[in-house]
């Protein structure tokens, strides 16, 4: 085991490999309060990628519901339950890692899936929280709630299934941080699988090889966003380059969401793995949930996502959320709009901060009729 | 004692020596004894005069992911060769059958390892090491069912799997047109990479080399062959091996076995394996 640094627990922690960043690291910004569960993404995902034999019950993007939602079954709380309890001191972790709680003989403290676990990739739709035959959803603020986790492989800067596989078969690319499963050299051993806490990789029973989401790495070549992120009716997606914090740029959209208005966290940091999707957090969700799933960073992240009505930069960049297919290396608000550039400084698009509203009087003079909302 | 009962142990012991007499004893080393014409048959009854060498399995606990419960104790190995091959019989007590690989679902499985080059000092055991060479020849479970004839379908894995659509199954696509070929390699990127694991297959074993876990990679080709069987409880599995100049009639060399458990979740470094166990190929007369 190496030492390696993790800023998302602000500390040094164990890694099977020496650190060892790209050169750029691929990222992603989902604002949860905006998923509606539609799926399109996970369709966008599937008939892209996954619709080949073998890859019947694979979704590399899934949308569940949580507190009740998994893919596969309880996938986050059986691995929440082996760790047994976190322990954050402000910003530092202080409690194990995966890494660092691997048992005697294993190099990831990891569970593995059976087929039954991916038999209910709906299980919990729109199931609440809170008793409501106790009462629960007569009090205000209402203490019964549900959101929407859309999930793609994190391609984390420290990844589980590429320390647990023996055969060097997972790899990290240099030039953007992409994590592959290298499809020629994987034997099926599904190390990776188990080793995975996101169970972001799939066994392809039809191949008997292991596989996984691969960011569309064909369309970031060419300077285009995911397919996931392109079919996101709610423009909930932005994606993007990342820096580690010291280097944040604020022109760079994903680092001002992650590192200077810190409105967007990883996906369960204590597991150890520097994911590289960040949520902005429902801002609906009791607290004590929200830093479980998203570090100590979630009360900040909420209080900054309420007040971005009146945050016009922040507002702003969100509005640039879903309004291209390219990719935005950089973005600059200039008053009432706000656009997005490419690497070399040329604008891509320009989104105004709120649109013209136009007030259709109930009744038209002209035609002498009253208007109606059907459509 | 019941007299029935005394009748029927009696008739076991006789049984018991009778098999004594027409097997060889078991031998230290593994020999592999001369035969006209090899069988890949497993119940073919020229292994029954081939002595057999009980080999003792370790579990695999030198690298990560080890192995720290035990599974098969031993494995029972028998070795012939002819003129141009020499073959292991693997026989190891296995409670489950185990031929699919699915996700949390692995196929038993047994592998040979030889040092690819005659050397005084063998490679480390494990896998060879750097510079120093082993050849493994590994046999599947799953492969073998898919050599005797399993149709490719999810349906063998799932039986009532319901399948939507697959684009390659399109009607408007002519069978084995350029553009379903095309649309079929699309979504198979392991196979589109040259690297099946599963499916139909002509062998039920693949030729390997390694140079120290985690290297293992196929050999230029596979020239072994292999079968496997399933009776009473135990797989019965036949690899047999070309002959070459580290190993021809005569020679002395070192042989290791690996056996995997499917239902116990063994695979890759998760095994029980050998150590190296002499190999003596008698001479030919």
């Amino acid at each position: 085991m190496a030492r390696v640094y993790n800023w998302q627990i602000a500390r040094e922690m164990s890694y099977w490999y020496p650190e060892s960043r790209p050169k750029r690291q691929f990222a992603a910004v989902f604002d949860v309060n905006k998923c509606i569960a539609c799926q399109t993404c996970t369709l966008a995902c599937k008939t892209t990628w996954t619709s080949g034999r073998g890859q019947e019950y694979m979704l590399w993007n899934n949308v569940e519901t949580k507190p009740y939602g998994f893919y596969p079954l309880a996938w986050d709380v059986k691995l929440l339950a082996m760790l047994n309890g976190q322990r954050w001191k402000g910003a530092r972790y202080e409690g194990a890692t995966i890494f660092e709680s691997a048992p005697a003989a294993e190099r990831v403290l990891g569970w593995r899936p059976t087929a039954a676990d991916y038999a209910y990739p709906n299980v919990g739709e729109d199931d609440c929280a809170g008793e409501i035959n106790r009462g629960a959803a007569m009090t205000l603020p209402h203490a019964s709630w549900f959101f929407y986790l859309a999930r793609i492989c994190n391609h984390c800067t420290y990844p589980a299934c590429l320390a647990a596989c023996p055969r060097g078969a997972v790899y990290k690319r240099p030039e953007d941080g992409i994590v592959l499963v290298d499809q020629s050299r994987c034997r099926g051993y599904q190390e990776c699988v188990k080793a995975c806490p996101y169970k972001k990789v799939f066994f392809n029973p039809m191949s008997g090889v292991s596989e996984k989401c691969i960011a569309c790495y064909p369309k970031l070549e060419q300077g285009l966003q995911p397919q996931c992120f392109v079919n996101c009716i709610g423009k909930i997606r932005l994606a993007g380059w990342i820096s580690t914090p010291d280097k944040a740029r604020p022109e760079n959209p994903v680092d001002y969401l992650v590192h200077v208005r810190k409105v967007a966290l990883p996906l369960f940091p204590q597991f150890g793995l520097e994911p590289n999707v960040y949520y902005i957090p429902p801002v609906h969700v009791p607290l004590r949930f929200l830093e479980q799933m998203f570090g100590p960073g979630a009360a900040d992240a909420v209080r900054v996502y309420r007040a971005a009505a009146e945050d016009a930069d922040l507002s702003g960049l969100l509005c640039l959320f879903g309004s291209t297919e390219a990719l935005l290396a950089r973005w600059r608000r200039h008053g009432a709009a706000v656009s997005g550039y490419d690497e070399s400084g040329r604008e891509l698009v320009r989104v105004p901060l709120s649109e013209p509203i136009l007030v259709r009087a109930a009744y038209d003079e002209r035609r002498r009729i009253a208007r109606t909302n059907c459509p | 004692m019941p007299a029935k009962s005394c009748l029927f142990t009696g008739l076991v012991a006789l049984l018991a020596l009778a098999g004594c007499r027409r097997s060889p004893q078991p031998s230290l080393d593994v020999i592999a004894k001369n035969v006209e014409k090899l069988s890949l048959d497993p119940e073919d009854r020229a292994w029954r005069h081939a002595s057999e060498h009980v080999a003792a399995l370790l579990p695999q606990d030198v690298v990560d992911p080890r192995l720290l419960k035990p599974s098969t104790a031993f494995v029972r190995v028998r070795a012939l060769a002819d003129r141009n091959q020499v073959a292991f019989r693997l026989e190891w007590q296995d409670s489950s059958r185990d031929d699919l690989a699915a996700p949390g679902r692995f196929p038993d499985a047994c592998a040979v390892q030889l040092p690819a080059t005659a050397s005084p000092e063998p490679p480390n055991p494990q896998m060879g090491e750097p510079g120093r060479p082993v050849q493994i020849t590994f046999w599947r479970a799953d492969w073998q069912s898919w050599t005797d004839g399993r149709k490719d379908d999810i349906r063998e894995l799932y039986p009532n799997a319901a399948v939507d659509h697959y684009p390659f199954a399109a009607p408007s696509l002519p069978k084995a047109s350029p553009a379903q070929k095309e649309l079929l390699r699309l979504y198979a990127p392991a196979e589109a990479a040259g690297n099946r694991r599963s499916g139909p297959r002509a062998s039920p074993v693949e030729d390997l080399v390694a140079e120290g876990p985690g290297t293992l990679a196929p050999a230029p080709k596979t020239v072994s062959h292999g079968k496997g069987i399933f009776t009473n409880g135990a797989w019965q599995v036949v690899i047999a091996r070309p002959l070459e100049p580290a190993l021809n009639p005569g020679s002395r060399t070192v042989v290791a076995f690996a056996v995997w458990q499917g239902s116990q979740l063994e695979a890759g470094a998760r095994k029980m394996r050998t150590g190296w166990i002499p190999l003596r190929l008698e001479p030919r007369r």
